[in-house]
């Protein structure tokens, strides 16, 4: 027999909180509609055709570009290839993170030094510019894109990660095990990873988040697989029309779904904070009461 | 003058006595103290002839000696029953325990006390009644009652008169059994100056199991357990730092006025071992040897010392001073901190940091927050290393990093129990962890293994219990479960850091009881850290008093809690808790 009553009140809090509910149900309907919709409606983004500039109507629900191109496919697949960058780089970003952060936290001594000053290095260096050299070299495809933005917002997660680390390190629960005769893997896996999960949530979803504002930003800046359909690129092609009402059914729709995107993002990532912080501030407040 | 050499007694397939070897000098009081049924009384008897010879034809059937008890040259087993009559009373005298039943009464004390100067024909009469009155003066007998019978008079009076009986013909042994048994403190005292005044001349055999008096009369002790001396050194020593386990058990279970702490008692466990060492069955520091094999009595060495060799041997008795029956050599010191030094920076240093923590001992380590505390039990623990000296387990040097095996006997319980278990796993596991890591047991044995612990620490056991967070437990009980993790190992030494600081005072006794209830059953040493000196005087067996990060004084802890010789120890008591 389990004590299933404590678990279960800790999914509760998660769903007291408005923001994570808000922010979720926002993701859920936005993810879905990405990976469903393309299905039921059957549009080519790639598509050209001779009906340029259409408003929308019952076969373009939402119109078609300068070339005649189905502007609703065309968001719905720019919306996967944000989905993919933002949980390609969310993954990628947050191993790199947590690897580094740990290491640097456990081992200490010259490699924490290393690894440190390697950060520091990193991150003086503009991002923005170290993405447009790469890309105009390279033309990036979406796994190299998720390669660059990662090594570029790994980073921030990396020091939080230590720091915590570096702190949970000294909890005297780590010094009773490392007393019982523990080795570091154990120390690591039973004392120090789940109190890190909130920290990697959280940094995961700050990853992701960045990387769909990068993501639409290269694509702004047209400096990615021109063969790659992405929010950013639609956004530039729609200002170039910007005289014309295209822009309503174009460019509106397109930032909006950028928007809605982040949006939801950032509230999930507000809401676990807090609900974090208010259950460790219980924790510590039933322990202190008594 | 007297000497028992290998003294063995029987009552049928009872072992008495188990090979005694005792030497008492003229001039010299022995004591032999232990507890009743030691075979302190039979001892008595033997050398007054009245059990164990062998011409007894009374008792050969049932009484088996071996050994030899010789005075004057003459072993006394041998006597025939003229020779021994020669003897008693005139050379040989005793004054027995249960005065009531001593005298014969229907004789006056005057003609009891001269009987037995006219029955060795001494003198006349008229010479015995005046020898006698002469000793009942000298005795301190009210001259009035000195034709009383009796029943007439009080038990203080009776052991007078029998204290007269024994010496009127100014033996060369006395034998004195329990002699202030059953007297109030005040008369007990007066006899035992008496007492001491008057038995100068003579080999006194003192058998007790007070030591109080024991330590008023005797320069020498000799601690015996079922038949067996366990322990034999000068009285001051034996009483003040006892070498063996049993006597140490005897000292601490005895109220006195020179003892702090509170009130110990020992195993309870009193099956009689068929062979090995006597004591085996209680004891806690045994090794498989001992239950085969009765120990060798050895000189008690400390092999191994701290630091001042002068001082240490000074307060722990002198190398070859003491006899000790046991394999181990007597109680083993456990931790021993050699000239520990650490430091910090300027700010701070532990400086040659030195003492000892011997089996089933309380060292209270105390001291004001940021004199060292801490970092001592840390550099015992090996989380840190020492700049400089050197700290042994069981007389061995210590790895760093710390050997498994030292972290299986040497268990941290930390002061702030919230914090020293993780509000991530369930209280089970929380116990079981050490297992886990020690790769210690099947799955059922480490169950079986957290259940016991548990109910170790007067925990509950029920699985909803066990599946429960620490988050739902209060501070004591989450202390519990934290002494409950520590001992699941079975550690020998326990390093306290402050475990009862963050607790209420109430819940702190109870914990206090958990971990003297526990020393007792299992030996534990322990160095108790705490800033209360208070605390440390009722639970700790010595006291080491920190300031700055050097041992500024150590010794019994009451006589550092009631003669303190360092200012900051007169600090610390001043600052104590009263009210």
């Amino acid at each position: 027999m389990v004590d299933y009553q404590a678990k279960k009140e800790f999914l509760a809090s998660f769903l007291a909180s408005k923001e994570i509910i808000l922010g979720g149900c926002l993701a859920i309907i936005l993810a879905a509609s990405f990976l469903i919709l393309p299905w039921l409606l059957k549009g080519d983004p790639y598509q050209t055709s001779l009906n340029i500039f259409t408003p929308p109507n019952k076969e373009y629900l939402l119109g078609t570009n300068d070339v005649g191109q189905d502007i609703l496919a065309g968001l719905l697949l720019g919306g996967q290839n944000s989905l993919k960058v933002a949980v390609g780089v969310g993954i990628l970003s947050t191993c790199l993170a947590v690897g580094f952060g740990v290491l640097a936290a456990l081992v200490g001594g010259r490699l924490d030094t290393f690894i440190m000053r390697m950060i520091d290095i990193i991150l003086v260096i503009p991002n923005i510019f170290i993405i447009i050299l790469v890309s105009a070299y390279l033309k990036p495809s979406l796994g190299l894109e998720i390669i660059l933005i990662s090594l570029l917002t790994w980073l921030g997660g990396a020091r939080v990660i230590r720091a915590q680390v570096l702190s949970l390190k000294e909890r005297t629960h780590v010094y009773a095990a490392i007393l019982f005769g523990a080795n570091l893997a154990y120390i690591f896996f039973r004392h120090i990873l789940p109190e890190l999960i909130p920290l990697v949530l959280s940094i995961f979803l700050q990853g992701a988040r960045r990387a769909i504002f990068m993501e639409a930003a290269l694509g702004f800046l047209g400096i990615v697989d021109p063969n790659v359909i992405s929010w950013g690129t639609m956004i530039n092609q729609s200002l170039n029309f910007f005289y014309l009402d295209v822009w309503r059914w174009w460019l509106l729709p397109t930032a909006g779904a950028l928007s809605l995107s982040l949006i939801s993002l950032t509230l999930i990532g507000r809401g676990l904070e807090e609900t974090f912080i208010s259950n460790s501030e219980r924790r510590s407040k039933i322990a202190t009461d008594q | 003058m007297l000497q028992i050499n290998n003294y063995h007694l029987s009552y049928g397939k009872k072992k008495v006595l188990r090979g005694i070897d005792l030497v008492v000098n003229k001039g010299e009081t022995l004591a032999l103290v232990g507890e009743s049924g030691a075979g302190k009384t039979s001892l008595g008897l033997s050398i007054g002839g009245l059990i164990g010879r062998e011409s007894e034809p009374a008792n050969q059937a049932k009484v088996q000696t071996q050994g030899q008890i010789i005075f004057q040259g003459k072993d006394i087993l041998h006597l025939s029953a003229e020779e021994l009559q020669e003897l008693r009373w005139s050379k040989i005298s005793f004054v027995f325990q249960n005065v009531s039943n001593t005298l014969n009464p229907v004789l006056t004390i005057w003609e009891q006390v001269s009987e037995p100067y006219s029955s060795h024909h001494l003198g006349t009469r008229r010479q015995a009644r005046e020898q006698a009155r002469i000793m009942l003066d000298k005795v301190a007998f009210p001259s009035a009652k000195i034709n009383h019978y009796p029943h007439q008079l009080s038990g203080g009076e009776l052991q007078r008169a029998l204290i007269a009986m024994a010496l009127i013909n100014k033996p060369e042994v006395l034998i004195l059994d329990e002699p202030t048994a059953s007297l109030d403190p005040i008369t007990r005292q007066e006899l035992v100056q008496l007492l001491s005044r008057i038995t100068k001349d003579c080999a006194v055999l003192l058998i007790t199991h007070d030591l109080s008096v024991a330590s008023a009369l005797s320069k020498r002790t000799a601690v015996l357990y079922k038949g067996k001396i366990l322990e034999e050194g000068p009285t001051d020593k034996v009483l003040q730092t006892p070498h063996h386990p049993y006597m140490r058990a005897l000292l601490r279970s005895y109220p006195h006025m020179h003892s702090s702490k509170d009130i110990q008692s020992i195993n309870l466990n009193l099956k009689e071992p068929a062979e090995g060492c006597v004591f085996f069955p209680r004891c806690t520091q045994a090794l498989p040897i001992c239950q085969t094999t009765a120990p060798p009595v050895l000189e008690f060495k400390l092999t191994v010392l701290s630091a001042n060799a002068k001082e240490e041997l000074d307060f722990f008795g002198q190398n070859g001073s003491s006899k000790v029956a046991c394999h181990r050599g007597g109680i083993v010191p456990y931790l021993v901190v050699h000239r520990l030094s650490k430091s910090y920076g300027p700010e701070f240093s532990l400086r040659e940091v030195s003492f000892m923590v011997f089996e089933g001992e309380t060292v209270a380590l105390v001291g004001q927050s940021g004199s060292g505390k801490s970092t001592i039990a840390k550099l015992i623990m090996g989380l840190e290393k020492p700049d400089q000296g050197n700290i042994l387990y069981e007389e061995q040097k210590t790895p760093f990093p710390r050997s498994q095996e030292f972290l299986q006997k040497v268990q941290l319980i930390f002061q702030n129990p919230y914090d020293a278990v993780s509000p991530r796993l369930t209280i089970k596991e929380i116990i079981q962890e050490p297992l886990l890591i020690q790769k210690i047991g099947t799955q059922e044995e480490k169950n079986a293994k957290a259940i016991q612990a548990l109910a170790d620490v007067g925990l509950p056991t029920e699985d909803r219990f066990l599946h429960s967070y620490p988050s739902s437990l209060s501070g004591g009980e989450l202390q519990r479960v934290a002494i409950a993790r520590a001992l699941i190992l079975e550690p020998k030494l326990l390093i306290a850091d402050e475990p009862t600081s963050a607790l209420d005072a109430l819940v702190q006794a109870k914990i206090i009881k958990l971990l003297m209830g526990l020393q007792e059953q299992r030996g534990l040493g322990m160095l108790f850290i705490t800033h209360d000196i208070a605390l440390a005087r009722k639970i700790a067996d010595r006291i080491l008093v920190i300031q700055n990060g050097e041992i500024v004084e150590q010794g019994l802890a009451w006589e550092v809690t009631s003669n303190p010789k360092h200012p900051f120890t007169k600090q610390l008591l001043a600052a104590a808790s009263v009210f």
